[in-house]
């Protein structure tokens, strides 16, 4: 009997479910497919099906709510923002997206979305960086910019952007209010950088 | 640019600065002038906290010569070695200033007048003290909104009928933004700029980190204690929700007679870092003297500050630590509002019976027991070890400090003798480094400077040993 693609869809959820409690409660790297397979009541050949590792298992996870993000990103605006808000408001939302998953980022963004060559690229951080960059570009647009992924804006964005997940994976204080500075911070250098304007950035009071 | 034109510019700039400079023996001017010259030419990244960071104005770097030499006063008498090695401080310390966040523009400002001191008018030192406080940077509103969805779970335009975008005033800690609640009042939106205490924290390790190797000497252990008290005042202003408890306090303390208004807090609008009070309707110092006032309503609002301040010092032992002109609202019924609680400190028993024992001493004029309390306050054993100097240099503060106090009738606090002679001891004080003294008078000297800087651009006058005998309940003729 096959089944159908609503069980489907209920097991992936599930693994996902049960693997992001594993990750929360013992960390990323403490934790095995087997762990997994086991918590979620699959056979480990039929988690393979949905998943072949635990980095595609987090990183699905981390798509998932960085693409809620953006999505609420979208209804947020009014319009009356300048670039630099529109970014801020961006990551911003992504983050508090992001959150829940804070405990167990860390190993899981170093691995996916490492820029340096790796052997065998992460096609889920590919995604990521693709989807997010996509995002930055369409705002850019907006504000009379234009950009491509792969140009050299696209890839100090990506950088400063890297940086600040870093910061913020590792941000112990409250509601990491201490990255909140940083993100400003990287975003009016951005703007700066790509305005060519050595002066501007702060807001007027 | 060219290497060699930027050389060129180098000593030009040196010269405009060596120019401008104190006058004291060559070779350190030049000395000095250099190495200024060579930490403004480092550029620091820029931050968000950019605004404030102008070493590359002629101006900036001429207040940081007067911090390099009145820092530099301080090893005047070391051997060539020991003094070159106080200069590498001397320049790490200037870098560094580069990089604070909070209490960067305080010490520019106190650098500025150091520099325009003497020609300095007493006006321009009237519009520097009251200036000489901390600040965060701006916000713009997409930080506004994540601040207040981490604090509320809401937006703003959720949490309140409208909600304006842009800051109407600079709080110390952050800004205040204006909003009308669903039942229609109107209030003010005091907002923290996220991360400030790390900040505060770091500045204070950075300070403490610097002034280490500066040959403080025997006076180190009180530098020390004093940057803890600063660290300590500075970070409890970062839990608005005290704020909100100790504005009630000093509300419950005035009447509708008295003229003087503390905005209600609302609560259920408020947190660790947003704080929600009633809008008062009013304009600023600046504005309120553009329109040029009356001599009676210059003095009627000098009489309220007098009032406001006293009562809160006699009834609840609370001082506002850091003054800013933003504290003090022109209301247009005549009434004083009083805003921004955040920076204040509560005498300890000790220190307020030290108020007393000076006050006491001041009134039955008693020359050799002020001159004991001078001592104790400066922590001293005796006057001999205190030094003649000294002890001559801050009595003379003091009793600047508590002229008004002994002064019958109507007191002119705009009066300019009165109030550069005051100024003239403050500086000497600083210039000689007579730095030693309890805590808590970092608070009380910035609280009357502040407050005196005001008064005097108010050019107001008002009965104030009247108010003092009223508001303490002391008999002046005991």
């Amino acid at each position: 009997m096959r089944i159908s693609e609503q069980a489907k869809q209920l097991c992936r959820a599930r693994i996902l479910e049960k693997a992001a409690e594993l990750f929360a409660a013992r960390g990323f790297d403490q934790t095995t497919t087997r762990d997994i397979a086991l918590a979620a009541g699959v056979a480990a050949g039929t988690m393979f099906n949905y998943f072949p590792s635990k980095e595609t298992m987090a990183m699905t996870m981390v798509n998932e709510a960085l693409a809620q993000g953006r999505e609420e990103f979208l209804t947020r605006l009014d319009g009356s923002e300048s670039l630099e808000e529109e970014l801020f408001l961006l990551i911003g939302t992504e983050l508090r997206r992001l959150r829940p998953l804070r405990p167990f980022l860390g190993p899981v963004l170093e691995r996916s979305l490492s820029p340096f060559p790796r052997k065998s690229v992460c096609p889920e951080g590919e995604a990521a960086r693709q989807e997010h960059l996509e995002c930055v570009r369409q705002i850019m647009h907006r504000h009379g910019f234009a950009a491509t992924p792969e140009d050299v804006a696209g890839t100090i964005y990506w950088s400063l952007y890297l940086g600040i997940l870093a910061s913020w994976t590792g941000d112990h204080s409250e509601n990491q209010e201490a990255s909140r500075g940083l993100i400003d911070y990287a975003i009016r250098t951005f703007v700066q950088m790509i305005s060519g304007n050595t002066q501007g950035g702060d807001h007027a009071r | 640019m060219p290497a060699d034109t930027r050389r060129k510019r180098g000593i030009e700039a040196r010269a405009a600065l060596l120019d401008l400079m104190p006058r004291q023996e060559e070779a350190a001017r030049r000395r000095l002038a250099e190495l200024v010259e060579s930490v403004a030419a480092r550029r620091p990244p820029t931050t968000s906290f950019s605004r404030l960071w102008i070493l590359g104005s002629l101006q900036a770097k001429v207040t940081c010569a007067y911090l390099a030499y009145w820092l530099r006063s301080r090893w005047a008498d070391a051997d060539e070695r020991e003094r070159l090695k106080s200069e590498t401080h001397l320049k790490a310390a200037l870098e560094l200033l580069g990089t604070m966040g909070y209490l960067r523009g305080a010490v520019m400002k106190l650098g500025q007048m150091l520099a325009t001191f003497p020609d300095a008018l007493p006006d321009e030192f009237a519009r520097l003290l009251p200036a000489l406080h901390f600040e965060a940077p701006p916000m713009h509103y997409a930080m506004v909104r994540e601040v207040f969805l981490d604090e509320f779970g809401k937006e703003p335009h959720e949490l309140f009928a409208s909600f304006e975008k842009q800051a109407f005033a600079a709080a110390s800690l952050g800004q205040v933004h204006r909003a009308r609640l669903h039942s229609g009042e109107l209030v003010a939106v005091k907002i923290q700029y996220p991360g400030i205490a790390r900040t505060i924290e770091a500045d204070l390790k950075n300070l403490r980190l610097l002034m280490q190797p500066m040959r403080l000497g025997e006076d180190w252990g009180n530098v020390v204690a004093k940057l803890a008290e600063v660290e300590r005042v500075l970070l409890a202003e970062t839990d608005y929700l005290a704020e909100a408890s100790f504005a009630q306090t000093v509300r419950d303390s005035f009447t509708r007679e008295d003229g003087i208004v503390i905005p209600r807090v609302y609560p259920e609008y408020s947190t660790r870092r947003v704080l929600t009070t009633e809008h008062l309707e009013g304009v600023h110092l600046e504005e309120f003297l553009d329109g040029n006032p009356s001599q009676e309503l210059r003095d009627r609002y000098t009489h309220l500050m007098t009032v406001a301040t006293m009562r809160m010092l006699y009834r609840t032992h609370w001082l506002l630590a850091d003054p800013n002109p933003g504290n003090y609202i022109f209301m247009p019924d005549g009434r004083l509002g009083l805003v921004d609680f955040g920076c204040t400190r509560q005498l300890s028993d000790e220190e307020w019976q030290m108020q007393v024992e000076v006050e006491d001493a001041l009134l039955r004029r008693d020359e050799a027991e002020m001159e004991r309390l001078v001592v104790k306050a400066s922590l001293y054993d005796s006057a001999e070890q205190m030094g003649r100097e000294r002890l001559e240099l801050i009595g003379r503060v003091i009793r600047w400090q508590l002229e008004p106090w002994l002064s019958d009738g109507i007191f002119d606090f705009g009066d300019e003798d009165f109030f550069r002679r005051g100024m003239d001891a403050m500086i000497e004080v600083t210039r000689k480094g007579f730095m030693r003294g309890m805590p808590v008078h970092i608070w009380t000297t910035r609280f009357i400077l502040g407050a005196r800087g005001v008064v005097y651009r108010l050019k107001g006058r008002c009965d104030f040993q009247g108010i003092y005998r009223r508001e303490s309940g002391r008999d002046m003729h005991p």
